[in-house]
């Protein structure tokens, strides 16, 4: 399949791992952290780690949005999806995340009209359809995500559709790599940038990390060879001296983004005043809720919702393993209390979760590594 | 869009590339990994047949290189 044959390439990575090998000194230990969820997973299912020496030891970060939602937001949406009249429709992955009142697959169970969609649009379809329905969508994501929101917005104002709705729970990339970069004693020396947020907000957004972490960044695609060159890229700046913001997806993402889809969700969308980050607490201004004039769109205007901060599952590790500090399989519950069929915390549940990733493409127990935090 | 079903294709920070077969105004039919589905174009609606998009959650999100 076009662009995606040609970065599986066997030979590709072969040449790839070999000059990675090659830009590290033996001894040293080099950390580098994939931002996203989508990395993680390309990461465990092509087995990459494999094809790095010893010296370069992956960290896996904040990037998978279905992981962060906190629990008090899915007991949120188990109550508006048990208003009456209202049809709560919401990702796949979101139908299983726990929160503190079970899913909303078991809102479901219990009677709450919760459907699977695959596209807001879709649920704006649904509401044109069922016009005796309140359909509210449960929005989750960062700014790759957070443009089909918007667009939905500005097609529902456009054409009157007032029985549709919206749940926002869109976050931003920028505060959560701040609080890890903040974290006293982090041992991060590069990050992989997330590829998909990048086509929507552009390299540019990412500047403040050399700039005023001095750390460098390469804007990575997806598929197991961008990934590895990616790698190479950052360790080249290292081996250089040079701490800057790279850019290897350079098919799909530009310096500044796009600009239509940001103007999108500016016009629909402003930053909250703060948002709870399940790994990372309390986050300022690191999430959107829809702007006064789409009130009438804002499913947390029109109905009273719990609101309440619940605390993860002790024995649940989500927070240590979205922040990097601890590997999936070091979680004291990994692959025996939370399993992918009986998730207890997030990162099992959707697909690109780090647990998740590694239980379906490993498994194996592996020695606990050195903590990235001194 | 569905493609490879051990994928986060609903959610996250998955996207992927599919090829403009037919533009209806702000909608487009991209052909994906053998089917065929629909698309917003909102964000790139300078889209035509034969581009290769980024789609994610129903929409386009930006077109690739080769193609623009």
């Amino acid at each position: 399949m076009k662009f995606v044959d040609e970065y599986r390439s066997p030979d590709l990575a072969r040449a790839l791992s070999a000059e990675i090998a090659e830009l590290v000194e033996p001894g040293e230990i080099v950390r580098i952290m994939e931002v996203c969820g989508g990395h993680t997973h390309t990461i465990y299912r092509h087995g990459l780690e494999d094809l790095l020496p010893p010296e370069v030891e992956l960290v896996h970060g904040p990037g998978c949005p279905v992981c962060v939602i906190p629990m008090g937001r899915v007991d949120d949406a188990i109550a508006l999806s048990e208003q009456p009249g209202v049809t709560l429709a919401t990702f796949g992955d979101m139908l299983r995340v726990p929160g503190g009142r079970g899913s909303l697959l078991e809102a479901k169970a219990r009677g709450a009209d919760v459907r699977m969609v695959y596209s807001p649009l879709d649920a704006l379809a649904l509401a044109r359809k069922e016009s005796d329905r309140h359909v509210v969508f449960f929005a989750i994501g960062f700014e790759t995500t957070a443009p089909a929101t918007a667009v939905t917005l500005l097609r529902a104002r456009a054409e009157g559709v007032e029985n549709f709705g919206v749940f926002c729970n869109h976050v931003t990339i920028e505060p959560p790599l701040r609080a890890i970069l903040e974290t006293p004693g982090l041992r991060v020396d590069g990050f992989v940038g997330p590829g998909h947020v990048s086509t929507v907000i552009g390299t540019d957004a990412y500047r403040f990390i050399p700039e005023e972490f001095v750390r460098p960044v390469v804007v990575s695609a997806f598929e197991p060879v961008d990934i590895l060159q990616s790698i190479a890229m950052l360790l080249r700046q290292r081996r250089e001296g040079r701490c800057e913001v790279e850019n290897q997806y350079t098919r799909v993402v530009r310096p500044e983004g796009n600009a239509r889809a940001l103007a999108a969700i500016d016009e629909t969308m402003e930053l909250r005043d703060a948002f709870e980050w399940r790994g990372l607490g309390m986050l300022p201004r690191s999430a959107l809720k829809l702007r006064p004039t789409f009130a009438v769109w804002d499913a947390e205007v029109r109905y009273p919702l719990p609101g309440v901060q619940i605390a993860d599952p002790k024995a649940c590790q989500c927070g240590e393993v979205l922040t990097g500090q601890i590997k999936p399989w070091e979680c004291g519950v990994f692959g025996t209390a939370c399993t992918p069929e009986r998730p207890l915390g997030t990162c099992m549940v959707s697909s690109e979760g780090a647990c998740a990733a590694f239980y379906a493409y490993g498994r194996l127990r592996r020695p606990v590594s050195e903590r990235i935090l001194a | 869009m569905t493609l490879e079903p051990d994928r986060c294709i609903t959610c996250s920070d998955e996207a992927v590339a599919a090829s403009v077969v037919v533009i209806d105004g702000v909608e487009a039919t991209v052909a994906v990994d053998g089917h065929q589905e629909h698309v917003a174009i909102d964000l790139v609606p300078d889209a035509q047949p034969g581009d290769v998009l980024l789609c994610h959650a129903g929409i386009a999100l930006e077109r690739l290189e080769a193609a623009r």
